[in-house]
């Protein structure tokens, strides 16, 4: 298990009159190499569990295990330092994110704290840049000059240049304009089905995340209201509206699908192109049968 | 999520406090500063102290909160207690080590110095725990209203002040977000040797201040864009009421004065 959490609540501020729960006694566990979405309404908890993952916030009550680093409630926890190079977290505001004078300074700060040289870093950086689809003249701008866009691709370039095991992204695709949607999203499955790396990313558009995810973990109100894989919350993903979340296109359309041809037991088609392959298979007479 | 800020926090209660119109409590805790000058003995003090409990008690606030309010403030305590101590040389002498000589009186400035900044910061705490930044604004603007004929304007500050009061969480609050993001990549503020610690510091202000920059100027359009204009006329969601709780409130204060001077 990459991640595992056993009993985990975390409360903001606590001991004084302002506190506040955000996660109440969650259980969950990550495999390693698998990618898992994260799905809540606003306020479920979501970034507050995030930052549980690379020991940012310290969980109030219960054990948080990441990798081989056990962080229990309570207790004086471990150096960090090296979870944090095995653990990379995208923030949910980029702007709020970097912080060195250039693009290329904050893309080398994760792998230089990390004990890189420098051309190493600069080198990492290059690639971070590349693959992100960021133009390498970008490198010499101040961060605050980048268009929206740009900036949070920088912002997830410069945590995909620590080369991190676990990445953990909250809603990186939310400023991204589709065709980057797209990119980013291959671009983590890539590094998850290539490289072995576990991908964690909360998101609101489940959809452009449905086809690829292994797992999915919705939250509601600071507990676990499901986890498990796409089949199950595709079996019924009226759990979705009970948390506040609506139900996205591709899993109405394939249980639509599913009901009208009794397909219970098979894999979910979650895209336009394998759901119409699918309906074109079914044997003609079962087709039309339903006419 | 600063559970350590308590500046400019209203904590509310609905006690009698609460309800009083924000003039009253600035009138007041105006006056109070003068009944802590006035306050010269060991006497005044315990009276002093009492009406001070006394009132704090009546907020149904829990006590530790004023308390902590004074908290930041403990070291300069001491160092005037020291200070003082050392330096008046009235009265008897109680300790004397070779040279050094403690009196009397020092014991007493000291002390008094302590009480009188210990009280003054717990007690106006008071007025932002129980006033919401908008009716503590409301009441400035209704102090300085008298002004305007001097050509001031108290529009103008108030606004200031509630802006910039407003914003203090938010600015801390970035901070620790890129404190979050600069952990995150290998540079824990908690785990770094001392030297680092200040130039991790040093390299948040750039970020901190473009954004706040860029904070304002967001703000300015959307103000704008919502038809506000500077010293336009403008009708108020909440009109301050003066009451006859308010008077009492006030009263007590001028009382207090006279008492402390008295004893």
């Amino acid at each position: 298990m990459a991640i595992e959490l056993q009993q985990v609540s975390y409360t903001y501020a606590e001991r004084s009159l302002w506190k506040q729960t955000a996660l109440h006694g969650i259980d969950l566990s990550i495999k390693q190499g698998s990618i898992v979405g994260i799905a809540g309404a606003t306020g479920s908890g979501k970034s507050t569990l995030l930052q549980l993952f690379n020991g940012i916030l310290k969980p109030t009550q219960g054990t948080v295990r990441v990798l081989d680093v056990t962080i229990k409630a309570g207790e004086k926890s471990p150096k960090l330092f090296p979870l944090r190079r095995r653990v990379g977290l995208v923030f949910q505001f980029p702007e709020q994110q970097m912080f060195e004078e250039t693009v290329e300074k904050d893309l080398c700060f994760g792998p230089l704290n990390f004990g890189m040289s420098l051309d190493e870093a600069k080198e990492r950086a290059r690639k971070a840049m590349n693959d992100m689809g960021l133009d390498l003249k970008l490198l010499d701008r101040n961060p605050f000059r980048l268009s929206g866009g740009q900036m949070r691709k920088a912002a997830i370039a410069s945590v995909l240049a620590m080369e991190p095991d676990v990445v953990v992204l909250d809603e990186p695709t939310a400023t991204l304009d589709p065709i980057s949607r797209a990119e980013l999203i291959a671009l983590l499955v890539r590094l998850c089905r290539e490289q072995g790396r576990t991908i964690i990313i909360v998101t609101h558009r489940m959809d452009e995340l449905l086809p690829y995810a292994d797992s999915w973990i919705v939250l509601n109100e600071g507990s676990t209201a499901f986890q498990g894989s796409v089949k199950e919350l595709a079996a019924d993903p009226a759990i979705l509206e009970r948390c506040g979340l609506t139900v996205p296109q591709s899993l109405r359309y394939w249980r639509a699908v599913a009901d009208r041809f009794g397909l219970d037991g098979e894999n979910p088609r979650l895209t336009a192109e394998s759901l119409a392959e699918l309906i074109a298979s079914l044997p003609a007479g079962k087709r039309d049968a339903h006419e | 999520m600063n559970d350590k800020l308590l500046l400019g926090r209203s904590i509310e209660t609905g006690s009698w406090v609460h309800k009083l119109d924000a003039r009253a409590k600035i009138t007041g805790m105006l006056l109070y500063v003068a009944v802590i000058l006035l306050s010269r003995s060991w006497m005044a003090m315990a009276l002093l102290a009492l009406f001070s409990i006394a009132v704090m008690i009546s907020t149904r606030i829990p006590l530790k909160y004023f308390l902590k309010a004074a908290k930041p403030l403990r070291y300069l305590m001491l160092f005037i207690f020291i200070v003082q101590l050392l330096s008046v040389k009235e009265g008897s002498v109680w300790l004397s080590i070779g040279s050094l000589s403690l009196h009397d009186g020092g014991l007493r400035l000291g002390s008094f110095a302590v009480i009188r900044m210990l009280f003054l910061i717990t007690f106006t705490a008071l007025l932002t725990f129980t006033t919401t930044p908008g009716k503590l604004n409301q009441g400035l603007e209704g102090i300085l209203s008298p002004f305007k004929k001097l050509g001031l304007s108290p529009d103008r500050i108030t606004l200031m002040l509630s802006i910039a009061l407003r914003f203090i969480p938010t600015i801390l609050d970035e901070a620790q977000i890129i404190m979050k993001a600069q952990a995150s990549r290998g540079a824990d503020l908690n785990e770094l040797p001392l030297k680092e610690k200040g130039r991790m510091l040093v390299s948040l202000l750039v970020p901190i201040i473009t954004s706040a920059f860029r904070r304002a100027q967001d703000l300015v359009y959307s103000m704008e864009a919502r038809g506000f204009r500077m010293d336009a006329p403008r009708s108020q969601y909440h009109r301050l009421r003066w009451g006859a709780a308010d008077t009492v409130f006030v009263i007590m204060f001028v009382v207090m004065g006279v008492a402390v001077s008295l004893v």
